[in-house]
């Protein structure tokens, strides 16, 4: 259907909309019209994407500007469905278009998603490789300029790869024909063109509307320096699911290294210096001009180099970067070679110790210094002259150098950043193990670094997920100010989810995941219990999640044993999250088959694992959610020490809060994954009695926290299975009443929603009008109106 | 005259007697009696079980496949002999069970009946443990034996009863016992002769056809692993009983057993040798679904034949053996783990999937057992049940999973066109008589004048209001008819069950049977409905003739209600309760039979 906001003409891929859509769509025209950032929640499984794509690609369209759209998610999965939504979206756009000019227009507007080489070479050895790195490698090493050179003077004398060559036959910017490409669509285009997808793709980056790909490829400096670089400044930038975007910030800012990475770096080092060696003999010539190059400033500005050449980036943010001349003690090849000898040394040193040590970076170089006498200046330019020099050396096999690499990052990052950041040494993996098995870990503490460039660069970042209560974290966290921050409730003409908190077993034992009583049998039987009767009673897919890998494994082993497992048996089929991604993918589309043939099936994963994101959950696959326990992070681990003391000092957030915020978003997250649509239902069940507090729950989102009522906030297994089945028996029937009108708005609705809202404005104009003329448009009172209409209607 | 295969003395029922096992026959006659009381055909026998050797009567009992407590034999000669003679009839029988088992699941692996055993185990680990004979012919029971091997395989489509006649005797027998309401209508007509078999089925041939899919739907694998648990019996020894059904389930759980079975049986080991062996093996112990095996471990020794066969533990982080990736993006959670080079610290000790990894290769276990399950019922068929109604567009699958189907319109759909002749004019045609209704009803419907009547009515409506009075005597009437109402109700209630049984079954006979013969009628009378199967249609004339007989039968419908209503009388119940009883049932027919005159009156019409 089609219809306007404000002025804005919005095409919308379905005949009805929901209430909450139509909200979510005015707030994010606010956003885009202030060109601010904004933080919305938007109930899972109410279209929250398609609404999203559906009003900015109206705008993108409907204003000359045309802001490119960058929107980012989690997981490939997610990637993939937002351009199949986007896709369908331009299909219906076209299918509407009025004349022959829109249509052309609308078929020319362009849409591309990235992910990395190894989910997209069609090389027929690359793509065999298992690892990433290694795919990367091998990569560069058929497609970088220096080769396809060499192999274009004397064709036959290197390998090169095909699919890349037969891509600079095209012309630039019109590699791919306009459209929206899922991944897969492009995957299926270079098979049958004989094109590099991966190429493809970064080339056409600066030519389309829509990019899509993941969270790293803006935050993290290492990767964003090579992808993101061009992308203009008025770009609208998305994070969907973003309720775990200060992880991803932290991440991509910080560091491990380990005695075998040391190792390898040191015999990377050794190599080095073997190779420089052979070079003097054969073109000293080669390294003289690199240390002209590196006297006069700045070897090469790296916008210049072609994407093949990039192979490692500063792991700084760009306004860090110092923009001078590499220091003279760090020129000469086999100088830098020796520095890099000495700093690994050193830090092999370090990890012989056996205990733990927690220094800022301050006093990490301060002792570097008095130790090895490296001053903190090379080591800053430490990332930057190994690339140089790898460059110069014309390397092959990358994937070798790795922790090369990852040591002159470390080294790189340690000597930029004072604050925000920790060291921390750990020698053994736990309090009890005797064999040490060192790492060190330099770890960033504040989210709001990766992310400020962001902020900085980008007029308008919508920041939106499911489940990001409570909104006011997420500014306070990532320093910045919204202009717009807003929770949807959802309208529903009759419930379709129903969450339960259990507390305690039908033998009144409570139940918890807290460290002390986990692992009593009483607690393990009474969860078994749980999943037994739910496998009874429920249809379908259940699907349940534990609070950490630990636990579920130990879990598992113990159900087993204790003949539980046998019991779910006789009415479902139980898969497991393993430790490997692709053996739980085949789990994974095991469980959908057996959902769908109606044999049902149990589920068991970790939150905050890999099922947790980006799999949904919906309709058959997943009619019942357990949240075995509350999904806390280790308190035990430093690095979260840290960073619970960080957010103390530096933000004023509590410890507790913190931990009670980050454990209920996890568990919103795994159990929102069982909605889509309103006709869609499900069960939600907390099994753990500190859910039944009331602090705990108040941090969960407005959408599932307004649906559980009193009684369900304290329940026995058995009392909560009278309730389930309850819901069932109800739920199953044929809805008779009409939700249009309530949580389904055709054309007309919208419309008398707008007529009431223009007659409410100008109600209020008057009011405010009479009560102070210089207040002016400050737009907050049109966030209480639409929360009122909600209400109403 | 039937070849005896093998004879022996033996009580039945502690009677003494003889056993003898003919060509085609177990049978039991009693001493001095020709005829023999017990005769088995051989394709009943399903289960065979001996007596303990050593006990102190040597017995022989045979399940049948009706009967799971079959019949009991006991051998009356001395125990030597009567052992020796048992001995060759359960060699005989066995062989006749299996032939029995392999035509009932004809897909089975042909692995899944070597003769049953016992193993027994000795737990103490300083004896060796004493191979002791087979203690016991176990047979597995009915239940497990009847369960399909694979449902995809035995997915025939339900036969129409008729093409075998002793099947469908079997089907209609059934029928009638499931149900006994119908049972006794049957006995009433058709034993009496009044209509025949065919026409008592006639128009009941869905509840044949459902039972006979109900039984063709076999029992799907139980999704419990397969994890035989040892008995502990007195005097620390272990039991591990093995059925066919166990065989079949271990070998198609562990096909590397099979691979092993195959290689030593019978060659260098034997039968019950291999099992004993192998329940003792390492390799048994690490197909044990538990991660506590270590209980069992000091049983465990190292065993040449079937260390050859042990894998190494699957509990690395990457499993043994590779698969391919998933195709799906949607699913594929590799992709995402490759989407970026790592970043970050690496993850607390918790949240390092496989730390505990002794729980590895059971997960791994019930994934491949969970993915077995489903592969033997499905096949590689797509799934049965779609995953949504109308979901996704001209069957797009990776629209259909995005699709908010409450969104679109209901009433957007294009719907089926309606395929009639002259489909235009008669919709035109409707239109205009719409059209022409709608118009009478504007014209008769003028709000005006019917507003200012309602309005005139209410002018005064607080005075009328007091001026109205309630009259006592009509008032005092209608309490009372209220009363009389409620008493009559109640005392209907009071006696309901006043008729004397016997009448009542004689009406509710009298009943049911004029119902039938009204049911056949009017099926007789009426074209066949397209919906039902029928075995062979009918034709005219046997149809004309079938309703005359039938209304001939539901002439006589008044005698018979003539004469339960003198009974009644004589009984001393009240005569008019039964005529009201038989009411409808006399109106039903009078109807059919009026109707039937008529018909039968103008015959040019004739019936089609």
């Amino acid at each position: 259907m089609k219809f306007f906001i404000d002025n804005l003409p919005i095409i919308f891929p379905y005949d009805r909309i929901y209430p909450e859509q139509y909200a979510y769509m005015c707030d994010l025209k606010r956003t885009l019209d202030a060109t601010g950032h904004c933080v919305l929640e938007m109930p899972s499984g109410t279209g929250k994407t398609v609404s999203l794509l559906s009003l900015i690609v109206s705008y993108q369209q409907f204003y000359p500007t045309r802001r490119k759209l960058i929107y980012c998610s989690r997981t490939v999965p997610e990637i993939e469905k937002a351009l199949a939504e986007l896709k369908r979206l331009v299909e219906y756009r076209i299918s509407c278009a009025e004349t022959p000019e829109e249509k052309e227009k609308e078929q020319n507007f362009t849409g591309l998603g990235l992910t990395s080489r190894k989910n997209l070479c069609i090389h027929p050895e690359v793509s065999k490789e298992k690892k990433g790195k290694v795919v990367d490698a091998r990569c560069r090493d058929l497609t970088n300029t220096a080769v396809c050179e060499k192999a274009r003077q004397d064709p036959g004398s290197v390998d090169i790869c095909d699919w890349h060559e037969n891509l600079g036959q095209l012309e630039p910017g019109n590699l791919i024909t306009p459209g929206i490409w899922t991944l897969a669509d492009v995957l299926q285009h270079g098979r049958d063109n004989k094109l590099c997808p991966y190429f493809t793709i970064r080339r056409m980056m600066p030519f389309v509307d829509v990019v899509i790909y993941s969270f790293h490829y803006l935050l993290d400096p290492k990767v964003a320096e090579q992808v993101s670089k061009e992308l203009s400044k008025d770009a609208i930038v998305v994070f969907d699911e973003a309720h775990n975007i200060d992880n991803v910030c932290i991440e991509s800012l910080s560091i491990d290294l380990t005695r075998p990475m040391l190792d390898s770096a040191a015999r990377s080092v050794t190599k080095l210096g073997e190779k420089i060696e052979e070079i003097k003999t054969t073109d000293a010539a080669k390294l003289q001009d690199e240390y002209a190059k590196l006297v006069e400033g700045l070897e090469e500005p790296a916008s210049e180099a072609a994407d093949e050449d990039n192979f490692m980036s500063n792991p700084v943010l760009p306004d860090d970067l110092l923009n001078e001349a590499i220091p003279g003690n760090i020129r000469k090849a086999e100088h830098f070679v020796a520095f890099l000898k000495r700093f690994v040394e050193y830090l092999k040193t370090r990890m012989r110790v056996l205990h733990v040590v927690a220094e800022t970076p301050l006093s990490f170089l301060q002792h570097l210094k008095d130790i090895t006498y490296i001053e903190r200046r090379p080591l800053r330019f430490c990332a930057e002259r190994l690339q140089s020099m790898i460059r110069t050396l014309e390397l092959n096999r990358l994937d070798e150098y790795s922790s090369l690499q990852k040591v002159a990052s470390f080294a790189t990052l340690v000597a930029t950043y004072e604050k925000g950041f920790l060291l921390i040494l750990e020698p053994f993996e736990t309090d009890n193990a005797t064999v040490p098995n060192p790492i060190f870990h330099f770890t960033c503490l504040d989210p709001s670094l990766a992310i400020k460039p962001v902020f900085e660069r980008f007029s308008s970042v919508v920041i939106t997920s499911g489940t990001i209560s409570p909104l006011d974290m997420y500014p306070k966290m990532l320093q910045f100010t919204p202009v717009v921050q807003e929770t949807y409730p959802m309208t529903l003409t009759r419930n379709a989810f129903l969450p339960l908190v259990i507390t305690r077993g039908s033998d009144q034992v409570a139940i918890s995941s807290r460290f002390e009583v986990r692992n009593d049998p009483a607690v393990v039987r009474n969860f078994g219990s749980i999943l037994i009767e739910y496998s009874k009673i429920v249809p379908d897919g259940i699907v349940a999640f534990f609070p950490s890998y630990l636990y579920m494994e130990s879990i598992v082993a113990a159900w087993n044993d204790m003949g539980i497992l046998n019991e779910v048996w006789k009415n479902k089929l139980i898969f497991v999250e393993t430790p490997d991604a692709n053996e739980t993918s085949i789990a994974l589309e095991n469980y959908r088959r057996a959902c769908d043939n109606g044999r049902g099936a149990v589920l068991l994963s970790v939150a905050r694992g890999k099922v947790s994101e980006g799999i949904d959950f919906d309709h058959n696959y997943g009619r019942a959610v357990i949240m075995f326990g509350v999904p806390y992070q280790y308190t035990e681990s430093r690095i979260l020490k840290a960073r619970l003391e960080y957010l103390r000092d530096a933000y004023r957030i509590r410890e507790s809060e913190f931990l009670g915020f980050d454990a209920m978003r996890n568990a919103a997250q795994c159990v929102g994954r069982v909605l889509r649509g309103k006709t869609d239902w499900g069960l939600m069940v907390f099994a753990d009695k500190r859910f039944a507090r009331a602090d705990k729950r108040a941090k969960l989102p407005r959408w599932i926290n307004q649906y559980i009522t009193e009684v369900a906030s304290n329940l026995s297994t058995d009392m909560a299975l009278t309730l389930s089945k309850l819901f069932m028996r109800t739920i199953s029937q044929n809805p008779n009443e009409n939700q249009t009108g309530i949580s389904l708005w055709t054309l007309e609705d919208i419309e008398k929603a707008q007529a009431k809202q223009r007659e409410l404005a100008i109600i209020s104009e008057q009011d405010r009008g009479e009560a102070a003329d210089d207040e002016y448009g400050d737009g907050g009172i049109e966030d209480e109106m639409l929360v009122d209409l909600d209400l109403d209607f | 005259m039937p070849t005896n295969v093998c004879t022996a003395k033996a009580s039945y029922k502690k009677a003494p007697g003889t056993l003898e096992l003919t060509d085609t026959h177990l049978q039991w006659s009693q001493d001095g009696k020709k005829v023999p009381s017990v005769r088995v055909p051989y394709h009943e026998a399903t289960s065979l079980f001996c007596s303990k050797e050593g006990a102190a009567q040597v017995r022989l009992k045979l399940g049948l496949v009706n009967d799971d407590n079959g019949h009991n034999f006991t051998f009356t000669a001395p125990q030597a002999v009567a052992y020796s003679e048992r001995e060759t009839f359960k060699r005989e029988l066995t062989n006749i069970i299996s032939r029995n088992r392999s035509t009932a699941d004809s897909n089975a692996n042909p692995a899944a009946a070597p003769p049953p055993i016992v193993a027994a185990l000795s737990a103490s680990p300083s004896k060796a443990p004493t191979p002791r004979p087979a203690v016991a012919v176990a047979s597995a029971s009915r239940a497990s034996t009847s369960r399909a091997p694979s449902v995809s395989s035995d997915r025939r489509t339900p036969i129409l009863p008729g093409t075998d006649a002793a099947s469908d005797f079997r089907l209609r027998k059934k029928v009638l016992m499931g149900n006994p309401e119908l049972a006794s209508l049957h006995r009433e007509l058709v034993m009496s002769g009044q209509i025949t078999e065919a026409e008592f089925w006639e128009g009941r041939e869905h509840l044949l056809l459902a039972e006979s899919a109900t039984e063709s739907q076999r029992k799907g694998r139980p999704g419990q692993l397969v994890d035989p648990r040892p008995q502990t019996v007195e005097g620390g020894e272990i039991k591990i009983v093995i059925t066919p059904q166990l065989v079949h389930d271990i070998f198609e759980e562990f096909p590397v057993v099979a691979k092993a079975y195959n290689d030593n049986v019978p060659n260098k080991l034997s039968e019950a040798d291999f099992w004993k062996r192998y329940f003792q093996s390492k390799l048994f112990n690490a197909h044990r679904a538990s991660i506590r095996s270590s209980a069992a471990q000091h049983v465990v020794k190292e065993d040449p034949i079937f260390d050859k066969y042990l894998e190494k533990d699957d509990d690395e982080l990457e499993p043994r053996r590779a698969r391919d990736e998933v195709a799906d993006l949607f699913i594929n959670l590799g992709a995402t783990l490759e989407d970026h080079g790592e970043t970050g610290n690496q993850r607390d000790i918790t949240m390092q999937p496989g730390r505990q990894r002794g729980a590895l290769p059971l997960i791994r276990k019930f994934n491949e057992h969970s993915e077995r399950l489903l592969n033997s019922a499905l096949g590689d068929k797509p799934p049965a049940k779609r995953r949504r109604v109308g979901g996704g567009d001209g069957g797009n699958d990776a629209y259909g999973q995005l699709d908010l189907d409450d969104l679109h319109d209901p009433e957007t759909s294009v719907g089926i066109i309606l395929e009639m002749q002259d489909r235009q004019r008669y919709f035109e045609g409707q239109m205009a008589s719409a059209a022409a209704v709608e118009d009478a009803r504007k014209k008769a419907f003028d709000v005006r004048p019917i507003f200012k009547e309602a309005r005139d009515s209410l002018v005064s409506w607080e005075y009328n209001l007091n001026q109205l009075k309630l009259e006592r005597k009509p008032g005092d009437a209608a309490l009372l008819s209220m009363t009389q109402n409620v008493a009559s109700r109640l005392d209907v209630k009071s006696k309901k069950n006043e008729m004397p049984p016997d009448l009542f079954i004689q009406l509710t006979t009298c009943q049911t049977a004029a119902n039938e013969f009204l049911r056949q009628f009017w099926s007789a009378i009426y074209p066949p409905s397209t919906e039902t199967q029928t075995i062979a249609p009918a034709t005219p004339a046997q149809k004309a003739t079938k309703a005359a007989k039938m209304a001939g039968y539901l002439g006589k419908t008044h005698e018979k209600v003539d004469a339960l209503v003198r009974t009644a009388q004589v009984e001393g119940v009240d005569s008019i309760r039964v005529q009201v009883a038989m009411k409808p049932i006399l109106d039903a027919v009078d109807h059919a039979l009026a109707f039937y005159h008529t018909r039968s009156a103008k015959p040019t019409k004739g019936i089609n």
